[in-house]
């Protein structure tokens, strides 16, 4: 099984719906709600998701080995398929 | 009556506006669908975010009025993500991007990117808000 790792905002409706979309499934993810991560902690993470995906804005899901900048659901059974 | 150029507080864009001069009278920015009132202030006339406005009402206008605009439509994503604008307004001070880490003018909804068009090139914007 793939590690999936989900960066997400605690506002952001599409993170919710990416939340729901693993765990409707059973799909073992891990996730982090960025905007409520300690002010350095949430640095570190920012930078992190903007190193991966070249933005500033959510969700961005890793999958393996792929980065989904937004909630795309196709993708993200495709990355899970592959 | 003359057209003069005002500012708009939200977006920081400036538009003509060729309507009567008139303390109180509310205008739509053209840019950002934002209701303003109109008001002198040092002998100029300035637009100022209106007063008499609940936080809920004034950005539930200024997306229906951004909508309208561009032609854009809403769907069941709405409700959510005005229930996200209040809870960011509550914890920011203002109606910043929910999918956007940083609370900055520029992600002030309807943001830069959905102001400058990324709504005709992806279909929607970021969040899911406007819709083409």
């Amino acid at each position: 099984m793939k590690s999936v790792m989900l960066y997400a905002l605690s506002t952001c409706p599409f993170c919710k719906m990416a939340k729901r979309f693993f765990e409707s499934r059973n799909i073992p993810y891990n996730f982090v709600d960025v905007d409520l991560l300690p002010e350095e902690e949430k640095e570190k993470t920012v930078a992190e998701v903007q190193r991966i995906s070249g933005r500033r804005a959510f969700p961005v899901i890793v999958i393996g080995e792929e980065v989904i900048v937004g909630y795309d659901e196709l993708r993200i059974r495709e990355a899970l398929e592959k | 009556m003359t057209s003069e150029r005002m500012l708009c507080p939200v977006c920081q864009v400036a538009f003509l506006l060729k309507e009567e001069k008139v303390p109180g009278k509310r205008v739509v920015c053209p840019v950002c669908g934002a209701v303003l009132t109109l008001t002198e202030e040092n002998g100029s006339w300035v637009l100022r975010r209106p007063k008499d406005m609940s936080p809920e009402e004034e950005i539930r206008t200024r997306v229906e009025n951004f909508a309208r605009l561009r032609g854009y439509h809403f769907n069941e994503m709405k409700e959510p993500l005005i229930e996200a604008l209040l809870k960011k307004y509550e914890r920011y001070g203002d109606f910043y991007c929910p999918c956007k880490i940083d609370n900055i003018p520029e992600n002030v909804c309807p943001c830069l990117e959905t102001r400058q068009g990324s709504v005709e090139r992806n279909g929607r914007c970021h969040c899911g808000l406007f819709w083409k």
